[in-house]
């Protein structure tokens, strides 16, 4: 069934429509900025361009402050291909701070690592560019746009270790399986488009609402799937995880601690628009068809990743495969995300988990790969479980922060993990699907083997005769980044009441 | 006492003494340890002043008669509160934490103990959370501070102690958290059945929850469990756990085994009771019914358990292993006195738990004390103490006493309660553990002659007994041995309201399942 498509009437950027992008056009500002300085800057003092664009990230983050305020209620602009409403501004608050974070901790490591080059912060703000309009877009052209902007500078950035070979490696295969699943995107956008005539998510949805419960489209069924596909790429979901160990361990650790977290958390974003509030299908109950693929890859991603984890020696592959398993337990929030209760009224504990879980993940996560990128010795990464052993002994409140954030992953109260978990599971039964949590709920057991292992070696004195690893100094920029990312897990663990009202404010928020 | 959150200052009280301690530098150990004892005494204190307040304080009318409550909004989105409260039964416990965490505060050595002041903030963050654990009424509060306390727990054992510490401390953790995350699924269940849509335990027991329809397994037509029933089983399964009841005890002889004698002090005197009252104030309480219909399979357990520690208790050479099972031996019979679900039982349980706290602090204590003169655990190198240390002779004596259950002492009254609850379920229960006493009896005499009797040898040579210090420790311990042997009526004279409602919980149930 092909629908023509009716010619939407253009209108020309007003006012209006640059207010919607205003926090986008300030980073891409500052990007434009941080090219020119670079030019002008010695090298010697290339850390100033790092300052510069930590003031960037610190200005868009004020925009977005003030957006929050003035997208109540909020709009589509460029003709309804990009949101202005809360729920993007939520996203792009978590995906600013986690920038900024990654800015400060940047500077000393990769003067360590000799690859101290200006691109670094251009690219980082190129791709929280492409993420913020991810998390807003609401056409499908705009979701694609979005995500090759975000996908091309992190490959660079993956790369960006250019003399050594398993960054180039990462580099590579980065590229090639992220070109694969771009095709994945665009064959399920070409489908959803031919079957429906439409790109913006919301006649997208209208269409889906105006179909027959009796039969679904297969055509429109395969390019949903293939979308999800896709989007379960970008957050390493297995069975479409398989680059995310290789290009964790072999990108720099300050990308890796970029990337593990800021894509999943603008992809999940760009999931519950397009999903959760696209194809549900309204009354049409749509969401049955691709509900059980979402749950299906979100045991899987639980599964492998944690199983998988068990068995690493590297910690930043076991960080990876932690993170696979991370989005397995996002995906429930996504996969419970629309459904309808018994009571008729439809539930967002699903999404609401998901934005807290992005949210703690962020802040745990970011964390814990500051950790490794802040202590690693010169010229070299801190990447074998061997060079955390004894460091409690010689730095005790590092080894105490990254204790805390492996306590958050593996989601034991106190920390920012456990309510992501809990939101998810709680979402999951009420919805009455009681296996997705008990599947959650037996791969956490196994989580806490390895999370703990890890811990326990840090707290163990090197083997006699051993050399301990030489660590590096923790440096005040580093130092500020522990104390808040260990204030984020305790606060997002006890304090919930200020993120959860402001990730349920969101969703009330969002339109499509 | 109007206007001050007592409650919140229990929990906070030690919490933010563990901040503070940040403040005092590393090497004044004298100063870090006067602080942290500081802390655990105030505790103490505020906790004794709630005692004596409690009989004039009257209690709430709610379904669990709470003397001294606070509730505040904590996350009203979900209807998660902030939901404090006491009652006659938590008092007691309330009470022994306090007491086993001053007493471990005290037991610290500032010459042995390597990087003091990260160790006394632990133990000053586990008693928060255990407080927390004794305090909270809300299931989301509870879950929290009950699994929040293996945070600190984790990485107090998995620092100090011996060699075998590292895979002890995750076999313990692990085993916990499958059990404690079962009943996360099961609390977040109840949330979503109950009526009230509330994580207060007191508004979910306000309005009976279904317990829905068996699960068939098809073809074969076998009728299993309702889900309410499967959310009793995960609730009993992670309080079994803890206490621990075998066949689930694995962990507790590896880990008591490897942890130093002063964590030992608070983690066998409240930790591991904390599993007995969560059965006494959620899994009665949520779940009558499904108590009523298992509780002879679950006071078999109980009945195991007192048996089998009690021989694995015979067959051990290690103190430590030997006191380990000897615990798990007694916590059968705390666990038997809940099962049957009698007054009696769960009073005599209630006095069980604060007895065998004391006792079992006490005991570790000693042997604490001994090894830290011989060197060695082993029994069969230790003999003859009885001429080298006269004092410990003495504590040790009284102890091992109180352990066997000698009349007069306290563990026979709580063991009696218990066996006349036991009794009134079936007489064969009964029996049972009367076996498990006599075999007390017998490892706890063979502990003490081999250690204290038979001829020196040449690891227990020269050996000094207590210092002064060291004996204070264990005065206070011996003294409420004998006086609440002699005078357990001010335990059961607050603990019996609130045992009294909870039973009564039960039998309306009872009489409903009888009938359908």
């Amino acid at each position: 069934m092909l629908i023509a498509a009716s010619p939407v009437p253009l209108s020309f950027p007003g006012g209006r429509d640059l207010v919607g992008i205003l926090p986008e056009l300030v980073l891409g500002g500052a990007f434009l900025m941080l090219m020119v300085l670079d030019l002008v800057i010695p090298p010697s003092k290339r850390t100033w361009l790092a300052g510069f664009a930590l003031f960037g990230i610190a200005a868009t983050f004020g925009v977005v402050v003030w957006a929050w305020f003035d997208a109540n209620p909020g709009r589509l602009v460029y003709s309804g291909s990009f949101a202005y409403d809360r729920f993007a501004l939520f996203v792009d608050a978590i995906l600013l701070v986690s920038a900024g974070l990654v800015v400060m901790i940047s500077p000393n490591y990769l003067n360590r690592r000799g690859i101290h080059y200006g691109e670094y912060y251009a690219l980082i703000l190129a791709a929280t560019i492409g993420m913020m309009l991810l998390a807003g877009a609401t056409s499908l052209m705009v979701i694609f746009l979005a995500i090759e902007l975000l996908s091309i500078a992190l490959y660079i950035l993956s790369g960006f270790s250019r003399h050594e070979e398993r960054s180039q490696e990462a580099a590579l295969k980065y590229l090639l399986l992220g070109g694969f699943a771009s095709g994945f995107l665009l064959f399920g956008m070409a489908l959803i488009y031919g079957e429906t005539g439409h790109t913006q998510l919301a006649q997208i949805a209208a269409a889906i609402q105006s179909q027959t419960t009796v039969t679904v489209d297969p055509l429109l069924l395969a390019g949903v799937l293939l979308l999800f596909i896709g989007f379960a790429f970008k957050v390493s979901a297995a069975p479409f995880h398989s680059w995310t160990p290789d290009v964790y361990q072999g990108a720099p650790t300050s990308v890796t601690t970029f990337m593990s977290v800021t894509t999943k958390v603008a992809a999940f974003a760009a999931l519950v628009r397009v999903f959760t509030y696209t194809f549900d299908g309204g009354g049409t109950h749509f969401y049955q068809h691709w509900e059980p693929v979402v749950a299906l890859v979100a045991i899987t991603s639980m599964v492998v990743g944690n199983i998988a984890a068990l068995t690493q020696t590297s910690v930043k592959r076991m960080l990876a495969y932690s993170g696979i398993a991370q989005a397995g337990y996002i995906l429930i929030g996504v996969a419970v995300g629309p459904v309808l209760l018994p009571s008729g009224q439809s539930s967002s504990f699903g999404t609401i988990g998901v934005l807290y879980y992005l949210a703690a993940y962020a802040v745990t996560n970011i964390g814990a790969f500051a950790v490794i990128t802040i202590m690693a010795g010169r010229g070299e990464d801190l990447d074998s479980y061997e060079g955390l052993r004894g460091l409690a002994h010689r730095r005790p409140f590092v080894a105490a922060s990254m204790a805390l954030f492996l306590f958050s992953l593996g989601g034991f109260p106190p920390t920012a993990g456990f309510f992501g978990k809990f939101l998810v599971f709680t979402a999951a039964i009420n919805a009455g699907q009681v296996p997705l949590a008990l599947w959650g709920i037996a791969t956490s057991v196994v989580s806490a083997f390895y999370y703990l292992r890890v811990g326990l070696l840090m707290y163990q004195r090197p083997a006699a005769g051993a050399e301990e690893y030489r660590w590096s100094r923790t440096g005040f920029a580093g130092s500020a980044v522990l104390v808040a990312t260990t204030a984020g897990t305790l606060i997002l663990g006890v304090m919930i009441v200020l993120v959860y009202t402001a990730a349920s404010a969101s969703l009330k928020g969002l339109i499509v | 006492m109007n206007h001050i959150p007592w409650l919140t200052l229990l929990i906070v009280i030690p919490a933010g003494a563990a901040i503070l301690l940040q403040l005092i530098p590393r090497r004044l150990t004298g100063a870090v340890k006067g602080f942290t004892i500081f802390a655990t005494l105030a505790v103490a204190v505020i906790v004794t002043l709630l005692l004596l307040w409690m009989p004039g304080n009257k209690a709430s009318n709610g379904p669990i008669p709470l003397h001294f409550e606070e509730t505040h909004a904590w996350l009203p989105a979900i209807n998660a509160t902030y939901h404090l409260g006491i009652d006659g039964i938590s008092a007691w416990l309330l009470a022994l934490n306090a007491g086993v965490f001053l007493l471990g505060a005290l037991a610290i050595s500032r010459k042995t103990t390597d990087r003091l002041r990260f160790y006394c903030t632990l133990v000053l963050l586990t008693e928060a959370a255990t407080t927390g654990v004794l305090l909270s009424i809300d299931l989301l509060l509870f879950y929290m501070f009950w699994e929040g306390m293996l945070v600190p727990l984790y990485v107090l054992l998995s620092n100090w102690g011996g060699d075998k510490r590292g895979p002890a401390t995750i076999k313990f953790i692990v085993y916990t958290v499958a059990g404690s995350l079962l009943m996360l699924v099961a609390i977040i269940y109840l949330y979503v059945q109950s009526p009230s849509g509330s994580f207060d335990l007191e508004s979910i027991l306000a309005s009976p929850i279904s317990s829905g329809t068996a699960f068939v397994i098809p073809i074969i037509h076998l009728t299993t469990f309702t889900p309410k029933e499967l959310a009793f089983i995960c609730f009993a399964l992670a309080f079994a756990i803890k206490i621990p009841i075998v066949p689930l005890h694995t962990w507790l002889p590896d880990l008591y085994e490897s942890a130093p004698p002063a964590v030992l002090v608070f983690f066998a005197g409240i930790v591991s009771k904390l599993g007995a009252y969560g059965f006494i104030r959620f899994a009665l309480t949520l779940f009558p019914g499904e108590m009523e219909k298992y509780r002879f399979v679950l006071a078999g357990f109980a009945v195991l358990s007192i048996i089998y520690g009690a021989l694995m208790a015979l067959s051990e050479r290690d103190l430590k292993r030997i006191v380990a099972y000897a615990s798990i031996s007694h916590l059968g019979f705390i666990a038997l006195g809940i099962f049957s679900l009698t007054t009696n039982g769960i009073n005599g349980a209630v006095i069980q738990i604060v007895n065998h706290g004391i006792i079992i602090s006490a005991l570790f204590l000693i042997v604490g004390f001994v090894e830290a003169r011989t060197g060695t655990r082993d029994l069969g190198e230790l003999s003859g103490l009885e001429r080298r240390m006269p004092w410990l002779y003495f504590f040790f004596l009284v102890a091992s006493l109180a352990s066997l259950g000698m009349p007069g002492m306290n563990s026979f009254v709580g063991e009696f309660t218990i066996m006349l609850g036991a009794f009134q379920l079936n007489w064969v229960y009964a029996v049972l553990a009367g076996g498990g006493v006599i075999l007390a009896a017998w490892y706890m005499l063979r502990l003490h002659q081999g250690l204290m009797h038979d001829p020196p040898k040449p690891r227990t040579e020269g050996v000094r007994d207590l210092r002064f210090g060291e004996g204070l420790l264990l005065v206070p311990l011996v003294a409420l041995m004998i006086f609440i042997g002699l005078f357990p009526k001010p335990i059961t004279d607050v603990s019996n309201g609130s045992v009294n409602t909870t039973v009564s919980l039960i039998q309306p149930a009872a009489s409903n399942s009888g009938t359908q």
